[in-house]
């Protein structure tokens, strides 16, 4: 077993000889699940949407040939992506897509940083569409999005929590739920309970999921 | 027709003046006003942060026609006045948080109420007595508050340098964000005569200008730079909040004030093939000057922190302003606001009201960084050394287990 072992990380280092990027060890980066949103943490935004600069995240979206096509846009976005599961799961189905992760902790948005860049230099032209910034998306997501139509995912093993967000999403006049049957073909339902650090946890646990999808109507006013 | 020059004046008192040039003054006395009947469950409580408040006024308003008055307290009162016929006390409510931002709709038939908490409350005028409804919700604390032409839209403005455009019947329904302040945003308002513009004013020591339905900002000026004094490089400039904007009621003119800086400046409308604001002129002050507003006939009327000179008046003649110490309503307000100074003594002075709300930087990354590269480099000078995790480099949990592991195990004593 040990010399198992041993060969196993002999292996890795002979690898990581030729990668210029090793992979993270998420054990270095262990943070408390909880967070105040409402501290005045330093968080770095743009001041507005327009101003926010998406090349530093999505390089090779933005190069120089970029003026013949319109400008690529997030449009997905992880809020709360924890270490990013759900980022590398999702950026394979939709390679012409921005997906982007928000997540609160210094150590786990770090960790999800290193992750995306390990995973780009070991496949070339691959998770270029995903990223990760640290933000409080409570505060701070009309900084980064203007006014959009679009759907609300919401995942969560917590009964009380899940009917807690069906309330809220139903009696907000801007919003609709959208029925099981027309998520039937959904490629991200299938991953949404499965592909997190939390959905693998619950799996373990024998827990349930709870699944609430919401799109965003017009003013009936 | 009656004269009513009701100064919004910003500084935190127990007693509300209102002097109104053709009756005498009416004053109001928060601490002699109506207490909240206790509730006896809520004295079972003992969560501690439920803490008396003083008396001080936060915010008041004046409805458009100038018959209708609201303010509130620290003790989280809402009360709501009659000023014609005479002066009545029409209903005394109660406010959840205390509040920051108090404005009437066009229509008069509500009062909405901004808190600290970062809520919106909207209050009946038409049943006086009936509690106040939750309208809509920042993240932050709300700073000023202002309604659109006929209340159309409520723009709220936060410590998170947001600015909100709500429609007023739906509130839930954003229409945009003015962003573009770096810092707190203090003052709005919807100028006279521009019915699609907001201006706003910051702890970033500038004014800008929207239109608001888009949330499209139009100019944006430094107060500071417009104020720049060659002489004064020695002397370090701490950063002023702008802490009221005012517009003349035939729309040509804007009046600016920031705290602790003795001037004001003025800024007239620029006719061109699209209009635009520009900056006309500044008046120094023989003190730093409380609140500023204009009256029905343009008149540009100063609030000092001066017991003798507690007003001036100011009149727009060919091109420039003109301080008028003759006006028979300058003497009138004068002297009926003098018996009253000792009550309004204890206010802003040389104090801000603004410095606090400046946020402090907590580099959260930097520690975590440094402890980071550390590690980083540890692992590679022991990378050629060892297999596996260096000694030093253990994980959180790993480190945790060692700990315990070294503590001495329970200990029996012998049973006498």
């Amino acid at each position: 077993m040990r010399r198992w072992y041993i060969s196993i990380l002999s292996l890795n280092t002979s690898i990581k000889n030729k990668m210029s990027v090793s992979m993270p060890q998420k054990r270095y980066y262990r943070q408390r699940a909880h967070s105040n949103p409402m501290a005045d943490h330093t968080f770095e935004y743009p001041v507005c949407p327009e101003d926010m600069d998406w090349s530093q995240l999505y390089p090779e979206f933005f190069s120089d040939h970029q003026s013949t096509q319109k400008a690529a846009q997030v449009e997905f976005a992880d809020i709360g992506c924890g270490y990013g599961g759900l980022l590398v799961e999702l950026s394979p189905l939709f390679p012409k897509q921005l997906i982007l992760g928000l997540e609160i902790r210094v150590k786990v948005s770090d960790y999800v940083q290193d992750r995306i860049r390990s995973l780009r230099a070991a496949e070339t032209g691959s998770y270029q569409n995903i990223a990760c910034l640290r933000s409080n998306a409570m505060k701070y997501l009309p900084n980064f999005f203007s006014k959009g139509q679009g759907l609300v995912y919401t995942n969560t093993d917590v009964e009380e929590v899940h009917l807690w967000m069906v309330k809220h999403f139903s009696e907000h006049l801007l919003f609709t739920r959208v029925p099981d049957a027309e998520l039937v073909d959904d490629v991200i339902i299938s991953r949404l309970g499965t592909c997190t650090e939390e959905g693998k946890k619950v799996q373990r646990n024998g827990g349930k999921n709870y699944l609430a999808v919401f799109r965003r109507v017009e003013d009936q006013n | 027709m009656f004269q009513a020059v009701l100064l919004p004046a910003a500084m935190p008192k127990d007693v509300w003046i209102c002097i109104k040039l053709i009756q005498e003054p009416f004053v109001f006395d928060c601490s002699a006003a109506e207490q909240k009947p206790k509730d006896p469950e809520a004295d079972n409580k003992s969560d501690g942060s439920e803490e008396t408040g003083s008396d001080k006024i936060l915010a008041f308003a004046v409805s458009s026609s100038a018959k209708l008055v609201a303010l509130t307290d620290d003790t989280k009162r809402l009360v709501l006045f009659r000023c014609e016929p005479s002066w009545q006390v029409i209903s005394t409510r109660w406010v959840v948080r205390r509040c920051t931002s108090l404005v009437f709709t066009e229509a008069e038939d509500e009062v909405w109420a901004a808190d600290k908490s970062g809520d919106v409350y909207s209050f009946s005028v038409v049943e006086p007595q009936k509690t106040g409804e939750l309208k809509l919700g920042h993240l932050s604390m709300l700073l000023s508050m202002t309604l659109t032409p006929n209340d159309k839209y409520v723009v709220t403005a936060d410590r998170d340098e947001k600015i909100r455009v709500s429609h007023l019947r739906s509130p839930h329904n954003i229409q945009a964000f003015c962003l573009g302040h770096l810092e707190f945003v203090s003052s709005l308002l919807v100028p006279p005569g521009h019915p699609q513009w907001l201006l706003s004013g910051s702890g970033d020591g500038t004014m800008k200008l929207w239109e608001y339905e888009s949330g499209r900002r139009l100019q944006s000026w430094d107060l500071k730079q417009l104020r720049d004094m060659p002489n004064s490089d020695t002397e370090k400039e701490k950063r002023s909040a702008v802490s009221r904007i005012a517009g003349s009621p035939g729309g040509h003119h804007v009046a600016v004030q920031c705290e602790r800086v003795p001037s004001v400046q003025l800024f007239g409308m620029e006719q061109g093939t699209e209009e635009r604001l520009m900056p006309s002129s500044r008046l120094t002050l023989p003190h730093c000057p409380l609140d500023l507003t204009f009256d029905p006939q343009g008149r540009l009327w100063v609030l000092l922190d001066s017991r003798e000179t507690p007003f001036l008046v100011y009149t727009h003649t060919q091109d420039s302003w003109q301080c008028d110490s003759e006006s028979p309503e300058l003497k009138r307000v004068t002297e009926a606001l003098q018996p009253h100074w000792e009550a309004l003594q204890d206010s802003a002075g040389l104090e801000s009201r603004f410095q606090h709300l400046y946020k402090g930087n907590f580099d959260n990354m930097a520690s975590y960084r440094e402890k980071k590269q550390q590690r980083l480099q540890q692992q590679k000078d022991q990378g050629g050394k060892k297999r596996g995790p260096g000694k030093g480099q253990q994980s959180n949990g790993a480190s945790k287990k060692a700990k315990k592991g070294n503590q001495p195990g329970p200990v029996t004593k012998a049973s006498s």
